[in-house]
């Protein structure tokens, strides 16, 4: 169904299309076989990387640090253990709200503006927002745990806080193994974003090849970060599989805690591993504390305020994200059911999808501005592509491990393989998947600002257009209305992913996937 | 400190005279339309081991968990050894502590090995480094394999996952996890409904064996055939306590009255 979007989109691509630059377009695509090699290029490219997953690294892992502290603290579960209440939860949750709703490139840019271009501001502009949705769904998951454990511990007398960490602590830790694996690698994505916008690192040299035209160069980065991504992406799996992998599937038996023993190890390991990083990238979090001289604040310009359009503003942010929201939802399965034929196909749409995990948005927008006019399509296309990619890998893993019995019965019985897909696959998939859908398009909102660049989307230009211009009343005003606007979308979102999963029976599973995924 | 208290306690030092483990004074507790219990009253002496009976719905479970403090009824009063609930954090998890439950759904951590269960119950006398040490390493081994032998489980079974066992083990082990905490009052919400049962018998006697004085037992069950081995028995029926009275008095027609289904 949201593929029906598609017609729209594709009826109104001719007039988009402004002809000039479908030369430059062949030439992306044919640098592609052949980056540039020259030592020098490839140095910088590396090094740019080191940067990337340094920043990468350190904000995942002060999100993570951030996102379990606060997490436990807006937990009803831990609130009522330790307090006989849960009130407080929800005071924390709702100021958490806040800096969740703003991106972290947002996040980035202004922090620039205060304290200048210093390596720790990209770790802090992930670390802050990451952190922040992290602590939502940890405080979600713990409270999704059945506490009949909890209850049976405390009626045997024991104290509050190592009741919970013994009832809870190990049922929660795959899921949060997992989350934070899953974190990682958005933080990877979110640091390359940051470069594009100057924040340093492989971003930023993409940037700049791109916008020299020199492809070849662009190629090098992209090849470097694309076997970077995929190296992270197993590397994870398989920590994941290790990890998530309860004991009682394998017959091995492993001492007591020997499980917990490892995890200890590792976050040691981490420690120094952390350190490291930090002291070779020169981050030092004092330089957060050196505020820059802000350009003079005038009074606020109460007219020049008003006089934005602000329901146009509005408008073309909601329409941007709902193209790419049914872009990315609707376009996943139709590619996958389109190749269902040829197992080659679908390793060339896997392809696909992940160079558009790892493209960042505004090098698309800026890769389509050489044929499309810029505006909201051409905005949502890049959005929507980058999402597809995430979008469609979920689908991928749950079609691969659900149930294949319905489909082979409809091949036996005569049909082809794209219908038997649709009908015996997708269709017990449809409700989770559609949740899941649900939750990006909230993603997808909070992002519509990275691809403000292209002009004219909405908020997020006006918003870039305010950052760069250091009008501080305007910026104040665009982002209040962004947050709630971000905010109204998240509390849709979860409405209708509750809808969603409400009336679908294979609770575990949804909940897996609009749970543990997001 | 905690523990040389619980010691001395469940010696049963003569010094004091020993105040009922148990007394319920005219418990009510609101359910959904009706009442979940109403009016009851009841008093556990230690070395006395009761029965609890009654049809499904009629209040065991609540009165259980009325007995061993998680639910809070709307009137009434419960007395543990003559005091009520403490106010104190402190106290009340030394009161908590004394009295053990074995749950109907085992409540055992599915993702620990069998020893950490065991060891959760030692969680009321252990601070905070010796609980996060217990999910890193093999703790008080001794004690563990002891509680185990207790029960005919194999040693070897400490360090498997509770959640690879089967469903006989499983309930040994919630069995084991009691002895391990040594409580004074244990209360046993329907222990043996799931056991084949020759495996009933034996933990029904280990049960009653342990609940000797200084100890109390109070055990719901939905046989009647395996009353035998109590002292009192306490019939159930829409949240009111129908009789109250030694087990070798209780007559066939009384059965018939309490599981009879009209209401």
């Amino acid at each position: 169904m949201p593929a029906l979007v598609l017609i729209p989109v594709l009826l109104g691509l001719p007039q988009l299309v402004h002809g000039g630059g479908w030369e430059l377009i062949g030439q992306f695509a044919l640098a592609a076989a052949q980056p540039s090699l020259d030592p020098a290029v490839i140095q910088s490219v590396i090094s740019g990387l080191g940067t990337t997953t340094s920043m990468a690294l350190l904000g995942w892992a002060g999100s993570m640090v951030l996102g379990v502290g606060l997490g436990v603290a807006s937990s009803r579960t831990v609130w009522r253990t330790v307090l006989g209440h849960g009130a407080p939860a929800d005071l924390i949750r709702k100021l958490l709200a806040i800096p969740r709703s703003i991106h972290e490139l947002l996040w980035g840019l202004l922090l620039l503006q205060l304290v200048g271009l210093e390596p720790v501001v990209a770790v802090v502009a992930i670390a802050i927002p990451f952190g922040a949705l992290v602590a939502r769904v940890v405080s979600d998951l713990i409270d999704a745990l059945p506490t009949g454990n909890l209850n049976a511990l405390r009626a045997a007398g024991a104290p509050g806080g190592p009741a919970l960490v013994t009832a809870l602590g190990p049922p929660l830790l795959p899921h949060l193994l997992s989350y934070s694996s899953y974190r990682l690698e958005c933080a990877l994505r979110s640091a390359t974003l940051l470069g594009v916008f100057g924040l340093g690192g492989l971003g930023t040299e993409l940037r700049l090849t791109l916008q020299s035209l020199n492809f070849k160069e662009l190629w090098s980065g992209l090849w470097v970060l694309l076997a970077a991504m995929v190296l992270l992406e197993t590397l994870l799996g398989w920590l994941r599989h290790r990890w998530s992998m309860p004991n009682r599937f394998t017959k091995k038996v492993m001492a007591s805690g020997r499980q917990g023993q490892e995890l200890v190890a590792l976050g040691v390991a981490l420690i120094p591993l952390l350190v490291w990083v930090a002291q070779s990238q020169q981050i030092d979090p004092g330089a957060l504390l050196q505020w820059q001289a802000l350009p003079p604040m005038g009074p606020p310009h109460w007219a020049e305020l008003a006089g934005l359009n602000w329901p146009s503003l509005v408008g073309n942010t909601i329409v941007l994200t709902g193209l790419a929201a049914a872009l990315a939802v609707g376009g996943a399965p139709l590619l996958l059911l389109l190749v269902a034929a040829w197992p080659l196909g679908k390793l060339v749409v896997r392809g696909i999808w992940l160079l558009a995990r790892l493209w960042p948005p505004p090098l698309t927008a800026l890769l389509l501005l050489f044929v499309l006019k810029p505006g909201v399509p051409t905005a949502a296309l890049a959005l929507g592509f980058h999402n597809l990619g995430i979008l469609g890998r979920l689908l991928l893993e749950c079609a691969e491990t659900a149930d294949r019995a319905p489909e082979q019965a409809l091949i036996s019985g005569g049909t082809g393989p794209r219908m038997a897909l649709l009908y015996g696959r997708f269709s017990a998939l449809a409700r989770p998947y559609l949740a899941y859908g649900a939750y990006r398009a909230d993603v997808i909102l909070r992002e519509s600002v990275v691809v403000g660049l292209v002009g004219a989307t909405g908020l997020g230009s006006q918003l870039l257009e305010a950052l760069s211009s250091f009008a501080w009343d305007q910026l104040l005003a665009l982002v209040a209305v962004y947050a709630a606007l971000t905010l109204l979308g998240e509390d849709l979102s979860d409405r209708a992913r509750h809808q969603l999963l409400e009336t679908a029976h294979g609770d575990d599973q949804s909940q897996e996937v609009g749970g543990a995924w997001r | 400190m905690i523990r040389q208290t619980l010691e001395a306690d469940s010696a049963g030092s003569p010094s004091h005279p020993s105040p009922a483990l148990l007394e319920l004074q005219g418990i009510d507790l609101a359910g959904k339309g009706q009442r979940r219990l109403e009016a009851i009253k009841l008093n556990i002496q230690p070395g006395e081991r009761v029965a609890l009976i009654g049809a499904s719905g009629a209040g065991k479970s609540s009165l259980l968990a009325v007995a061993n403090g998680l639910i809070k009824p709307n009137a009434g009063t419960v007395l543990w050894q003559g005091s009520p609930p403490a106010k104190s954090r402190r106290q009340r998890r030394r009161q908590q502590a004394r009295i053990g439950t074995l749950w109907q759904d085992l409540r055992l951590i599915e993702e620990l090995t069998v020893q950490q269960n065991l060891n959760g119950a030692r969680l009321a006398q252990w601070g905070w480094p010796k609980a996060l040490l217990n999910l890193l390493l093999p703790l008080e081994t001794g004690p563990c394999a002891a509680a185990l032998e207790r029960l005919d489980l194999d040693q070897a079974l400490l360090d498997r996952p509770v959640g690879s066992l089967s469903g006989g083990q499983r309930q040994r082990v919630a069995i084991a996890r009691l002895l391990r905490q040594e409580p004074l009052l244990v209360l046993a919400d329907e222990p043996l409904a799931s056991l084949d049962p020759r495996l009933a018998e034996e933990l029904l006697a280990l049960l009653l064996d342990y609940t000797r004085a200084p100890r109390a037992l109070v055990m719901s069950l939905h046989r009647p055939d395996l009353l035998g081995g109590f002292d009192r028995v306490v019939g159930l029926r829409a949240g009111r306590v129908l009789f109250d009275q030694p087990v070798d008095q209780l007559g066939q027609d009384q059965l018939t009255a309490l599981y009879a289904s009209s209401l």
